[in-house]
């Protein structure tokens, strides 16, 4: 079948990209747009360094048509820093020492983006099951518990601190 | 990794999409959330002319409550079905099976109706191409031989869905679509136990939704599933178990299903002796010698071999239906 042209919204701006019926979002993203911040690990589905949000859910974009991907929000890495302001998530994880190679981080973070959205404050045991779909071979998992934690905590605070009176 | 090329219809009603894979036939194939279809691509298992998208279909994605149960659509994702709040409520081992299904990215993705319809799977058909060619190819691949069981002239892929068994337990019914018209099959017709097309479906049939009864009496659930890793694994054993008691106490129905074990999901319907009595330990160890004796796995899994499979087939089965029948009665077991 031919290629198609299809607008896909990326970080909250369109692109008008024409790819094949059997190219994966990933390839897209990637090969047509540019973001490289999206990483290709074991392209099949196992280690989650391909991890991207669509429509605010985590997906696997080595597993997913970018042909079907028209109209759906997609949110990856490059759109998670607001300029040159990191997110809460990003400066964390520099902070917990969360980054060693690197390559995992992107994926993580957008879950992990994903879990504080819909559960703001989720035990150790809830985010170890969130962040199950990604391989790390750096940091043991620990510190990456330890900075999702940490966001967590701050905006607990945070919102405590808001309440009138206190 | 390249993937064949094919043709993407997008079905705009079910009616549409019936009639896109009645045309077909085996050369079309339906994709709802594409996780392991797009992996059986790369893989080069599978290389289907045209893929019958779904994902569009208004009204496949939703969750019904009436008196009568529950209508899971068959594209409400994994990840839904466990957090919906009646199904995490009423029918805790069908939320548990879920949960347990791959990884967030693959809950996230994957389809009920997908989940159902998984193809089985073998350690030498799911190994790389290059790997694979290093043996004749087997009946899963159109050969003429099985590498795992050479002797049995068919094939042994194991299915390893893990929804099966929680909806044979809740006893659930598939609502089946065709050209035809809709027909509505008790969840069990769904499984052929043939190893090479484990989904017996015909072409042109497409499952629209699944209907889950609502519990009658006290009811409690539990899905027990062992693997080598905390995630990701397919079951190498599944154990789903749902009871619902009468008001004094003694069980009203009991069932039980596997999967992992056998070419299809297996139930155990010996748990109807557990009727009328209190689910306590002189009839389970009965049962889960039952269920022990209808197992039948062979060595195709990566992890654990055949004989610890089986084995754990009858400590999972007390568990479960100790852990349902304490739901049942307001009580929460322990269990990991």
């Amino acid at each position: 079948m031919a290629d198609q042209g299809i607008v896909l919204s990326v970080n909250d701006r369109a692109y008008r990209v024409v790819v094949a019926p059997n190219e994966t979002l990933l390839d897209a993203l990637r090969d047509r747009l540019g973001l490289t911040g999206t990483k290709c690990g074991c392209d099949s589905g196992s280690c989650g360094a391909c991890t991207v949000l669509v429509d605010n859910q985590p997906f696997l974009s080595c597993l997913t048509l970018a042909i079907r991907c028209e109209g759906r929000q997609i949110t990856t890495i490059e759109g998670l820093a607001e300029g040159p302001v990191l997110h809460p998530l990003q400066q964390a994880a520099v902070q917990h020492g969360a980054v060693q190679c690197g390559y995992c981080t992107p994926g993580w973070l957008l879950t992990a983006k994903a879990l504080l959205d819909t559960n703001p404050s989720p035990t150790r045991d809830e985010i170890r099951l969130a962040i199950a779909g990604h391989l790390c071979r750096c940091t043991g998992y620990q510190k990456i518990e330890d900075c999702i934690m940490a966001v967590a905590r701050d905006r607990e605070r945070a919102s405590l601190d808001a309440v009138p009176g206190r | 990794m390249s993937m064949p090329s094919f043709e993407l219809t997008r079905a705009t009603s079910v009616a549409d999409a019936c009639a896109l894979l009645a045309d077909q036939g085996s050369a079309t194939q339906v994709i709802a959330g594409g996780t392991q279809l797009l992996i059986t691509l790369k893989n080069g298992t599978h290389a289907p002319q045209r893929l019958v998208d779904i994902g569009a279909i208004a009204g496949l994605a939703e969750i019904r409550s009436s008196p009568e149960g529950l209508s899971i659509g068959a594209g409400v994702t994994l990840a839904r079905l466990a957090d919906h709040p009646e199904v995490a409520r009423r029918h805790q081992v069908l939320a548990e099976a879920a949960k347990a299904v791959g990884t967030l990215q693959l809950r996230s993705m994957g389809t009920v109706g997908g989940n159902l319809c998984q193809d089985s799977c073998c350690i030498y058909v799911d190994r790389t191409i290059e790997q694979r060619h290093s043996l004749a190819p087997c009946h899963k691949i159109n050969g003429d031989r099985c590498h795992i069981v050479p002797t049995s002239g068919s094939c042994w892929a194991n299915y390893a869905g893990d929804l099966a068994p929680a909806l044979i337990a809740l006893d659930a019914s598939v609502s089946v679509a065709s050209v035809a018209g809709t027909e509505v099959r008790p969840i069990t017709s769904l499984f052929s136990f043939e190893g090479t097309r484990p989904i017996a479906l015909g072409a042109g049939e497409l499952i629209t939704d699944i209907r889950v009864p609502a519990p009658n009496g006290r009811a409690g659930g539990m899905y027990l599933k062992l693997r080598q890793r905390g995630s990701l694994d397919y079951p190498l054993l599944g154990v789903a178990a749902a009871v619902t008691l009468e008001e004094d106490g003694t069980c009203r129905t009991a069932r039980v299903a596997l999967t992992g074990v056998d070419r299809g999901p297996v139930l155990v319907p010996e748990t109807d002796r557990l009727r009328g009595r209190i689910i306590g330990d002189e009839f389970l160890e009965e049962i889960a010698h039952a269920a022990y004796k209808r197992a039948r796995p062979v060595k195709n899994t990566f992890g654990y071999g055949a004989s610890y499979r089986v084995r754990m087939a009858k400590p999972f089965v007390i568990r479960a239906l100790r852990g349902a029948a304490a739901r049942a009665e307001g009580r929460e077991v322990l269990h990991g």
